[in-house]
């Protein structure tokens, strides 16, 4: 409601309490106060004839039992009975307030809304590309200040049409979860934003147009939030040998081919061949190259029963990292925890070398040693999506992009830099804080306020290292083995878009605890890498 | 201009109707008296006058409407508020007084405005052409039968089997739109009155006695009608439900939305919105001094305990708020209505009824009883209020089902919100001006 609008109302509330203070003239002056609230109050949302005079009548038996019933009595230092004998001497009024709301309602069903300029406002477009956690968090804050009134129009674009729970990716290249249940559809979590399903092909700043294949999408605001892709770094061979592990395709393909080599190797007489496919090789040591090299250990190690060809002794894993210790985000001591549990389990952890290069059957590293493995995982680079340019695009505190006219961006895509001169890392807990603010922040501008800096210091950092156990830095506390476990499922379950879902991916972990991993191949691994 | 003449002629009919039941309490000389002169003749003229310019007017209001019947009952009844209490003593030169006992003594005019509504609206309706060719299937009867009669037996009515069995059959005549619970439960609660409006007041002392006494109402009646439209509504829609599970095998019978689709939210702003009504309630409670009271319901007289069980019960409200009115709300105004309404039905079923029950007392519907219950009628109106604006504005911000990209669904959203909510706030209003005019039901 504007200002002239609520004065209106007002007005309209206190001309209609006219009749009810000339024929009941024991109302007194207080009524008018009484009929100018109730005007505001009806005049909020005005329809046809026969809902005003309804809600008005509505508005005034409320008005009756809260002020005639309660208030008055109290102002007169009473308390509230609300007796037969109150109901009694404060039956006229009730009359009076249910004939006012119903002539207020009435009176201002014909009377027009005031708007501001006495013009329909345009409703301002703004296009979000990307459905990952940043993009659906932008998303859903900005349904949430459309319906506050502002005068918006949101279409997000992204090339899948669902919101993938990243951290549990490994679990379903494992094959604890089912590939459906950590992915949310866009369309459920943001209900009442315009989808489109497609890829973005091309950006154009100045004409402000977004390319969707043959289609253009002109808008006025735009929130880049299309994440980060796989980088090999130019590495011979490895972008066209290496598993990688960044969508739900590439986990369930991770998984069919991982169960195909065991199937292979049960009947391979030949031991060379044996071992080129019972090796397993991840490339990065950060919090998805240790997760996905523990998650695979625990898959092949729990079906490995099936295949009575297949002697255990003759699994090898490795993890190659290039720092001298792994999970560098983590404190150094739960970094240690980390490798010493997957050693333990028999993992070999290769520290300060890197992969040098890949063929279809072998991975080589930059100290000239080299394994024979037809599964090799590369999680060791990543890189802004190819939409966003060679390098992530540059931002200001408030999330807008350096030299780009209304054009803001946030997560893996983003650079944004922290108050403490460093830069935000890539994380989903950050993305999800990002999407939050750069909608504020929209809506802000919008408005003709400042935006505000985009503040946030991470909650903490989890990592699963397989079979109940994990290590866990919640803001300086630090939690491993089973309780940190418990921790890290407890974090991600709540964390995990949509109720069914949490319960789906329940499900699946009780039912993990019961029955062996299913060793179904749902595809061919004949697909391109 | 067809919906001012329909009206008009509807005003014929409703005004014959009122005018003929006035004239059997010989109130027509009242009218007349406008004109300075007590003859009939005149009244009746002056009455059939207003009836059609009241009529012609309620015609244009409703032209746009699909759903009339409930309308034209509020109508009636803000009528009532406007034409003998405020228009009648001005026209005749005395002063406007609105007390209590000027309200008791026009109580036999109240009931002929319900029924002048209620006359103007069906006419309109067989104007329009708007009456469905046939009867509903047997079927549907029959379950209409079942859920009567079991409303009938849980409403403590004398012959309430036989009294809920017609009404459970007459239920699916009247209402052929299938709804969901909650709004069927206030729906209900509405058919509920009609029936005692006229059974108990009108055709049963017509048919026993021969004679209509508008003026002495059987108001111990009132909350076993209001249980018994309330339940059957409910009871119907919930078979209805079973039976569309068990036998039907078209998917496209079945809501779009799953419950579990955003449904444990849901619960939880129940729980939420229950909450802040029980505290508003609370107040009440505390100055009324029924905390021990309902304290007895767990075996105690501590108004700790008695807070504790309110609070709780506030909750299962909150949250039985939550799933039966669920995304049938689109504004404040909206949630309030609901809410006021499903409150008016607590205080009948809770208040009135269960309470007794479950601390060992016998019920009593008695208009002592009735009097007694006010201030816990204010209480669970003011908690219904704060239940369905509480919950509306949880509800909005996850889930405004109102809300919509594009035209195909706005015109889905419209044509939900004409069918189902068309005649929402007529309901939500009748409700509430029936809770309070109980008091004036009342005998002096």
């Amino acid at each position: 409601m504007t200002k002239r609008d609520v004065v209106v109302c007002a007005g309209a509330g206190v001309l209609c309490s006219l009749p009810e203070l000339i024929v009941q003239r024991g109302l007194g002056a207080g009524y008018v106060v009484y009929a100018l609230v109730v005007g505001v109050l009806i005049g909020h949302r005005r329809t046809g004839v026969a809902v005003g005079v309804a809600g008005g009548a509505l508005i005034g038996v409320l008005g009756w039992l809260l002020v005639q019933l309660s208030l008055v009595p109290l102002l007169h230092g009473e308390i509230p009975a609300w007796s037969a004998g109150a109901v009694l001497r404060g039956y006229p009024v009730l009359v009076a307030d249910v004939l006012h709301g119903g002539l207020t309602g009435f009176v201002l069903a014909f009377v027009p809304r005031v708007r501001k300029g006495h013009t329909t406002r345009e409703s301002v477009r703004i296009v979000i590309v990307g459905g990952g956690f940043a993009g659906v968090s932008a998303a859903k804050r900005l349904e949430r200040h459309a319906l506050r009134g502002a005068g918006i129009d949101v279409t997000l674009v992204s090339d899948s049409n669902f919101l993938l729970f990243t951290p549990m990716l490994a679990e379903v290249a494992s094959g604890a979860l089912e590939p459906a249940h950590i992915s949310a559809p866009v369309r459920s979590a943001v209900a009442h934003t315009m989808f489109r399903n497609g890829r973005v092909s091309k950006v154009d700043a100045d004409a402000r147009l977004v390319q969707v294949g043959d289609d253009v999408i002109p808008y006025d605001h735009l929130v880049l939030a299309v994440g980060s892709v796989p980088h090999s770094f130019g590495l011979p061979g490895v972008a066209e040998h290496a598993w990688t592990l960044k969508s739900l395709v590439d986990a369930t393909r991770l998984r069919d081919h991982v169960i195909g080599r065991l199937e292979l190797a049960d009947n391979e007489p030949d031991g060379a061949t044996r071992e080129h496919l019972l090796t397993f090789v991840v490339a990065g040591g950060g919090f998805a190259g240790t997760e996905t090299i523990a998650e695979l250990f625990d898959l092949v190690h729990r079906i490995v029963h099936f295949f009575p060809g297949v002697d255990p002794g003759e699994l090898r894993f490795l993890l190659v990292h290039p720092g001298e210790r792994i999970l560098p985000e983590m404190p150094a001591n739960l970094a240690d925890y980390a490798l010493q549990r997957l050693k333990s389990r028999g993992i070999e952890c290769l520290l300060g070398v890197r992969v040098a290069k890949a063929t279809a059957s072998e991975v080589w590293l930059d100290n000239g040693e080299s394994f024979s493995t037809s599964t090799f995982v590369w999680t060791a680079g990543n890189r802004p999506n190819p939409l966003a340019g060679e390098r992530a695009i540059e931002t200001d505190a408030r999330l807008k992009a350096v030299g780009l006219d209304n054009v803001w961006a946030v997560g893996d895509c983003a650079r944004i830099p922290a108050p403490d001169g460093t830069h935000y890392p890539p994380t989903a807990q950050h993305a999800l804080r990002q999407g939050t603010v750069v909608a504020d922040n929209i809506a802000a501008v919008l408005k003709g306020h400042q935006p505000r800096d985009f503040r946030f210091r991470t909650l903490g950092l989890l990592v699963a290292l397989g079979h109940r156990t994990a290590a866990a830095d919640v803001r300086g506390r630090q939690f491993s083995g089973f309780a940190a476990w418990l921790l890290w499922r407890g974090v991600y379950l709540a964390k995990l878009p949509g109720m069914d879902k949490r319960i789906r991916v329940l499900f699946d972990w009780v039912l993990d605890l019961v029955f062996p991993r299913d060793i179904v191949v749902t595809g061919r691994d004949e697909v391109s890498r | 201009m067809k919906g001012l003449s329909d009206g008009a002629i509807a005003g014929v009919a409703g005004g014959l109707v009122f005018g003929g039941s006035m004239a059997l309490y010989g109130t027509l000389p009242t009218v007349a008296s406008i004109v300075r002169t007590g003859s009939a003749a005149v009244g009746f003229t002056m009455h059939m006058l207003f009836a059609v310019i009241i009529g012609a007017a309620f015609g244009v209001i409703v032209a746009a409407r699909r759903e009339v019947v409930v309308w034209g009952l509020l109508y009636g009844a803000f009528w009532w508020f406007l034409g003998p209490l405020t228009l009648l003593p001005l026209f005749r030169g005395h002063p406007v007084t609105w007390d209590l006992p000027s309200a008791q003594g026009l109580v036999p005019s109240l009931i002929g405005h319900l029924c002048y509504g209620l006359t103007i609206a069906v006419t309109i309706k067989i104007l329009r052409a708007d009456i469905p060719d046939s009867r509903p299937p047997t079927a549907v009867l029959v379950r209409g039968g079942i859920a009567g009669g079991i409303a009938g037996l849980l409403s403590l009515l004398p012959d309430g089997f036989l009294i809920g069995a017609a009404a459970g059959v007459l239920y699916p005549v009247v209402f052929r739109e299938r709804e969901n619970t909650g709004p069927a439960l206030v729906r209900g609660s509405v058919y509920g009155v009609l029936w005692w409006v006229f059974f108990s007041l009108t055709a049963e002392p017509l048919l026993m006695d021969l004679k209509l006494d508008w003026a002495q109402p059987p108001v111990d009646q009132l909350p076993g009608y209001i249980l018994l439209g309330a339940l059957t509504a409910v009871c119907y829609t919930w078979l209805g439900s079973l039976s569309r599970v068990l036998f039907v095998d078209d998917v496209r019978m079945f809501p779009v939305e799953s419950p579990g689709s955003r449904g444990v939210r849901a619960l939880g702003y129940g729980v939420v919105a229950g909450l802040a009504g029980g505290a508003v309630f609370t107040a009440v409670m505390v100055v009324v001094g029924v905390l021990p009271t309902v304290a007895l319901m767990v075996g105690s007289q501590n108004p700790v305990v008695g807070l504790v069980v309110h609070l709780i019960i506030s909750q299962i409200i909150g949250i039985s708020y939550a799933v039966l009115f669920r995304r049938q709300s689109y504004d404040l105004i909206s949630g309030m209505g609901w809410g006021m309404s499903y409150g008016f039905f607590w205080w009948v079923l809770g208040n009135l009824t269960l309470l007794p029950v479950l601390t060992g007392r016998p019920v009593d519907w008695s208009p002592a009883a009735l009097a007694a219950g006010f201030p816990s009628l204010a209480g669970h109106l003011a908690y219904g209020a704060a239940l369905g604006v509480v919950y509306h504005v949880l509800e909005a911000r996850t889930n405004p089902w109102w809300q919509t990209r594009n035209a195909a669904e706005q015109t889905r959203v419209d044509t939900r919100r004409r069918h189902t909510l068309g005649s929402a706030p007529a309901l939500w209003t009748l409700t509430v001006l029936i809770a309070v005019v109980i008091p004036a039901l009342i005998p002096r």
